[in-house]
């Protein structure tokens, strides 16, 4: 028969360690009667031990060519598995202090990032399907994992029923590529879309709908500011960091990989989904009183800049993605520690204005806001202006300079209202204080900022790993 | 373009006749049955009685719940059937995985149960 | 000697500062200072003591709060310093003056530029000897009297920092060895007026004073600046021994200047002179003066009287081998002075602002220093401007004086009758008045007669135009400065509150009240011989040009050597008739000439004038510029343009987030179908 040796599974190693890890943390949980953050820390340790193995072990395929890991997903996987990580850690106090405590939380998360590292790891439509519902799924779980509030459960429901219209659409492509190229293994498909044809164009069209839903680019972007919003700021925190990494690794493999022959056409649709976010995340977020519906702008105008890179469809360009990710992971997990310590004795505040004077009332964190803040609209020598740099870089060396000057000057529109609370900060009256910051918010506002501080010291091991991850692609 | 809509053909033609026989079994009764109606039989009733009140009301949430987790394991007997009749072609590696699935699934079950959600009060 | 003559001062200055900045720190801890600060009042009573004993003056004006902390340290620190310069003055202008000792101290090179080379060195002749006299003098008698003057004003330390600050710059200035020393006193002289009319920064008529004056001498300073270019283009030098040994060969050359081939050395010359008539407030530039009189009155009389507005009339005479060439220029310094004597007394005449009066006349006398160097009397005006810097620094001191005993009131209509209360001060006043106006054997008379004697014996065209205006404007003099003393200290009191407070000024006033008297006295006859007279070849040397007029002027016809007399004892008698023994006769006489009287109040409308040539259509031009080219255009289209289309962007982007799901659904499907449209017309899919 077609047994199937356990020892050609090693490459799942990583998966298989979260998923049972978190099974067992369920059970855990449920036959524990204290609640406290034994569940957060197993959680942290499991995904430690998962990154851990995922660089030890080697390259390969498993299922056929559904399930690859190569060097793209192992640099992919560390991050989301980082995302993952700090997603949890930085929502202990929060949990303690709203009296939200739920075992389930962090294993959610850790189910959540088994769907991430499948959908980085997915070599065809079905597996790719699969790790983005699995990841989703989860995801629409945590986003109202406030049962009490009437916004969080919007929020879940609203990133449900558009979710599940964009998995249509997503399906809808993955069938007409099958049915225009036979297959749907990303080679096959390769191989198969030299000739093109309007039909398989179509499909392409669908299959990005549903890639730019996950990534919250334009014109599917439209859940993210109220989920944002809406859903319990660590979650939002998480939804930042992690599940953006993983949609954006499947996009750029899924376009590089399967669709070569047609670079022309996706380039098209990349082109105008990365100028529509850039643009829109630049000037919608000038409107915005609310830090995190004003994260949720500013991650739809990142993952435009990171599009530019993709755009050009070249090792540098799928590099500078890489690149973008990993410095937009420090630069938004450090924003949201920080606003995750926006907080008074009366509870949590998320308005801009509550950031007033500042500089003022506690000169730390508005010291590595600031810091943060001007990562964000791209400013040397921080990180943030390299992150742009390389994806501008990529697409400049492909031709496109219309994107790469369009990029630039949304990055100016943007740069207005990161510098505009950095001003809040500094120039105006100061409001009610905070509350001290929790020591592990402090420590993970202290690794992002100072990663956004020293990176142009020493670039080189992030931009050679992410160089390599890149090549494996092609 | 055409070859492949050719090969749609047959489900057309089962879509016709799915339509066309579940819109005649439908139309009939219309057109064919024997109608003499009066104020009782038009009447609503409930085991006897006039309707106490309207049917569309609220349900208890915990139906949606019970419901839910009915088709979860309505789901698992649905996968168990095929996997069960196939199971001789399958060999060790079908095995472990069902095996896993249920797996997965008592998992699940035993959570739900430690939370409490079979219990209705 | 020289150098510890120019740096004592400075010295002076930055210890000052150094007080001031850290008094201000110590009374505005962490914040700026603001003008409506009050004291804290539990200082008070320390300071109302600490004021009786500075000198037992009462409700002075102005805010009341503590003296900042080392006023009197500062006080003593500068002053005495200002005391040793000028007794080394004294012995530099003994040594220089009389013993022939002229020095040349290099100190260090300033600045190397191609061909620019420039030194700081210290010129010392006797030109810069008598200015040496002239400022350590008045300046340290000054400061003597601010002592007393300022008591009351708690921001001591930063106004006698300021003082020495001048000092310096102006003494910088007179021992100048080329042109760009000499520009960094001038500029630095300018700052320090600046800095000392708006002294009182919490009053909006001496900020404004201020900046006319600062203003008004650009305006010099640009014709200044042009000329030394031009000096610098035509020697490649701004050295004044290279200038003047490379004047001789300039004669006859042109220079091209707005497609006009002018005469080289007229051109530069009237360039330089429209830095002096700006310094010197001579007539078109003057206005800034009598609007200077906003600053406090030592200030007046140290920088606004006696030092800073001779700082022309020393550069014309410093650079007299440069006008001895250029005699159209010369011509045209005679013009301004004879013009700017008759039209600053013809104002004189009708004003009541004591220290306005004043004012004017200081101009009017500037006036006459011009009309002596333009005639080429050199040493004469220098003459004059030493003997000037006695009498007027004695009236203005003395004008101080009255109004402090008036509690600042300065208008002579509400004086009256002061004599009795405040006799020092007559008497001074008196003697500077006799001095001003030209009374036999008073500083006045040898100078002011002999520069008038000099116009008639000049040979430029405008000598004769000089003598006449000259002659009306000494009779004028004569006139105002009696009809001052007479409505000041005669007749009956106008003010019997002001006037029963009255009281005599304490003893750090009249000491150089006292001295500056006895220079108005004596400095005339104890130096005519060296100015005007025979010693002059020997006395100034090589440090001025001078000419045969010295001699002509001795030889004037008897008529011309009394007629100023004649016309101060016209002046005086007009003045003794009209306001002590019919003082009903001037109101008459003002309201038959109405449109005369109001033509002269209004000091000839020349601001009037001003600001409707240049001050209006500048005004119109900046703000067609500012409104127009930078706020519609640029702004408008720049900036604050693509600033409102962002935020109107903003908004329209932000409207689209409307929370409701099928809105946001509806827009996911108008994304896909609009792709797919795109690609369907396109044709990118058809191969």
């Amino acid at each position: 028969m077609n047994a199937v040796p356990l020892s050609s599974m090693t490459q799942v190693l990583p998966e298989i360690v979260l998923a049972i890890g978190g099974m067992a943390l369920l059970m855990f949980g449920a036959y524990r009667d204290r609640v406290d953050n034994a569940v957060c820390v197993l959680s942290v340790l499991l995904l430690a031990a998962a990154g851990v193995t995922v660089t030890i072990i080697p390259n390969g395929n498993v299922f056929g060519t559904s399930f690859i890991l190569d060097d793209y997903a192992r640099f992919l996987k560390i991050l989301a598995y980082l995302g993952s990580a700090f997603a949890i850690v930085m929502s202990l106090n929060y949990q303690t202090l709203e009296k939200q405590r739920t075992f389930e939380y962090p294993i959610l998360i850790l189910l959540s990032t088994v769907g991430m590292g499948m959908l980085i790891s997915a070599g065809d439509l079905i597996a790719l399907y699969l790790g983005l519902e699995l990841m989703s799924l989860a995801l629409y779980v945590v986003a109202a994992s406030n049962r009490d509030s009437l916004q969080s459960t919007e929020a879940g429901l609203k990133y449900f029923v558009l979710g599940a219209l964009s998995s249509g659409m997503l399906l809808y492509g993955c069938s007409l590529i099958y049915g225009f190229t036979g297959n749907v293994s990303f080679n096959g498909i390769a191989k198969a879309s030299s000739q093109g044809g309007l039909g398989l164009i179509f499909g392409l069209v669908f299959l990005f709908a549903g890639f730019c839903f996950k990534v919250s680019a334009v014109p599917f972007h439209m859940w993210t500011p109220d989920v944002y919003e809406g859903a319990p700021t660590p979650v939002t925190a998480f939804f930042a960091a992690a599940p953006k990494i993983a949609a954006m690794a499947i996009f750029a493999r899924a376009t590089i990989s399967a669709f070569p022959g047609i670079t022309h056409q996706w380039q098209q649709i990349v082109v105008f989904v990365s100028i529509a976010s850039m643009a829109l995340g630049a000037f919608a977020a000038i409107g915005q009183t609310n830090i995190k519906r004003l994260m949720a702008y500013s991650s739809i105008g990142h993952m435009g800049f990171a599009l530019v890179g993709l755009a050009a469809g070249t090792p540098e360009g799928v590099q500078g993605v890489l690149v973008y990710m990993s410095i937009y992971l420090a630069m938004t997990v450090g924003t949201f520690a920080v606003i995750l310590s926006m907080r008074r004795s009366e509870g949590m505040v998320e308005k801009i204005s509550d950031l007033s004077g500042l500089s003022r009332s506690n000169p730390g964190l508005a010291f590595f806001l600031a810091l943060l803040l001007f990562s964000l609209a791209g400013i040397p020598p921080l990180a943030g202006f390299f992150a742009k740099y390389y994806v501008f870089l990529g697409a400049m060396k492909a031709g496109l300079y219309g994107l790469a000057v369009i990029g630039v000057l949304a990055s100016v529109v943007g740069a207005y209202y990161y510098l505009l609370i950095v001003k809040i900060m500094y120039f105006d009256e100061p409001a009610k204080d905070f509350n001290p910051v929790p020591g592990e918010l402090k420590a993970v506002l202290g690794v992002a900022g100072l990663f956004n501080l020293l990176y142009f010291v020493y670039p080189a091991p992030l931009i050679g790993a992410a160089g390599i991850a890149a090549k494996s692609l092609f | 373009m055409s070859e492949l809509l050719q090969d749609y053909l047959p489900l057309v033609i089962f879509i016709a006749i799915a339509m066309g026989l579940g819109l005649a079994l439908l139309v009939a009764p219309f057109l064919v049955a024997y109608k003499s109606p009066d104020p009782e039989k038009l009447s609503a009733y409930e085991c006897g009685f006039n309707a106490f009140d309207d049917a569309r009301m609220k349900f208890d949430v915990r139906f949606y719940l019970v419901a839910i987790l009915f088709i979860i394991f309505d789901l698992e007997v649905a996968f168990l059937f095929p996997w069960a009749i196939v199971y001789g072609h399958l060999g060790v590696y079908g095995f472990w995985s069902m095996m896993v699935f249920l797996g997965v699934l008592t998992i699940g079950f035993i959570y739900e149960w430690k939370k409490g959600a079979l219990e209705w009060d | 000697m020289y150098l510890a003559i120019v740096l004592l001062p400075l010295l002076g200055a930055i210890l000052g500062a150094v007080i001031a900045l850290a008094g201000a720190r110590a009374r505005f801890p962490g914040a700026e200072p603001s003008d409506d600060h009050h004291a804290p009042h539990a200082d008070h009573g320390a300071h109302a003591a600490q004021a009786h004993a500075d000198g037992g003056q009462d409700d002075h004006h102005g805010p009341v709060e503590p003296a900042a902390a080392g006023s009197r340290a500062t006080e003593i620190i500068t002053t005495s310093l200002l005391m040793i310069a000028c007794v080394l003055a004294w012995i530099a202008f003994w040594k220089v003056g009389f013993g022939h000792q002229d020095e040349r101290v290099r100190l260090f090179t300033w600045m190397i530029s191609a061909d620019l080379k420039v030194d700081w060195a210290l010129r010392i002749d006797t030109l810069t000897a008598v200015m040496l006299v002239v400022v350590t003098t008045v300046s340290a008698l000054v400061h003597l009297y601010s002592i007393g003057y300022m008591a009351e004003d708690p921001y001591r330390p930063r106004f006698f920092a300021y003082l020495s600050l001048f000092t310096f710059a102006m003494l910088a200035l007179v021992t100048a060895d080329n042109l760009a020393q000499m520009f960094f006193g001038w500029e630095g002289v300018g700052l320090a007026s600046y800095l000392l009319i708006g002294f009182w920064y919490h009053k909006p008529e001496a900020n404004a004073a201020a900046i006319k004056a600062f203003v008004v001498n650009r305006v010099g300073d640009f014709g200044f600046a042009l000329g030394i270019f031009g000096v610098f283009m035509m020697t490649s030098s701004i050295d004044f021994d290279t200038i003047f040994a490379a004047a001789p060969s300039l004669t006859g050359k042109t220079i091209d200047f707005f497609g006009w081939r002018a005469d080289a050395l007229t051109l530069i010359c009237l360039l330089l002179f429209m830095g002096a008539m700006g310094k010197s407030a001579q007539f078109l530039l003057h206005t800034w003066l009598p609007d200077a009189m906003e600053g406090p009155t030592p200030v007046s009389a140290l920088i606004h009287a006696a030092t800073m507005v001779t700082a022309g009339v020393f550069m014309v005479a410093r650079l007299s081998p440069l006008f001895e060439l250029a005699p159209n220029a010369a011509a045209f310094v005679t013009l301004i002075g004879a013009t700017t004597a008759f039209f600053a007394a013809t104002v004189g005449l009708v004003q009541n602002d004591i220290k306005r009066i004043v004012a004017y006349s200081t101009c009017s006398q500037l006036g006459y220093m011009f009309v002596a160097m333009g005639v080429g009397a050199y040493s004469v005006g220098m003459f004059h401007l030493f003997t000037h810097a006695f009498f007027k620094a004695l009236l203005f001191l003395g004008s101080g004086s009255v109004i402090m005993a008036m509690h600042h009131e300065q208008d002579i209509r509400n004086m009256g009758g002061l004599r009795k209360k405040i006799p020092f001060t007559y008497w001074c006043m008196v003697i500077g008045t006799l001095a001003l106006t030209g009374f036999p054997l008073t500083a006045g008379y040898f100078s002011k007669d002999a520069i008038i004697e000099a116009a008639y014996s000049g040979r430029n065209p405008f000598a004769i135009y000089a003598f006449v205006m000259t002659v009306i404007a000494a009779f004028m003099t004569a006139f105002y400065s009696w009809r001052l003393i007479y409505k000041t200290f005669h007749g009956a009191p106008h003010d019997q509150r002001h006037y029963d407070a009255a009281h005599e000024s304490p003893l750090v006033i009249l000491i150089p009240l006292g001295v500056l008297a006895v220079g108005s006295l004596g400095a005339g006859f104890a130096f005519k011989e060296f100015f005007a007279g025979h010693e002059v070849e020997h006395f100034f040397r090589e440090s001025l040009k001078q000419g045969h007029i010295i001699d002509e002027m001795h030889h004037v016809p008897f008529i011309v050597a009394w007629l100023p007399t004649v016309m101060l004892a016209l002046g005086w008698g007009l003045a003794a008739y009209m306001y002590l023994l019919h003082p009903e006769i001037a109101p008459r006489l003002a309201r038959q000439h109405d449109a005369l009287y109001r033509f002269l109040l209004n000091k000839w409308y020349v601001d009037e004038l001003y600001n409707l040539i240049f001050v209006r259509p500048a005004l119109w031009f900046g703000r067609v510029f500012w409104k127009g080219g930078d706020g519609y255009i640029i702004d408008g289209f720049g900036p604050d343009g693509v600033s409102a289309r962002v935020l109107d962007i903003t908004r329209n982007i932000v409207r689209l987030q409307t929370g409701y799901l099928y809105h946001y659904a509806f827009a996911m499907l108008i994304g896909a179908a609009a792709l797919i449209t795109w690609f369907m017309f396109s044709g990118a899919g058809v191969h």
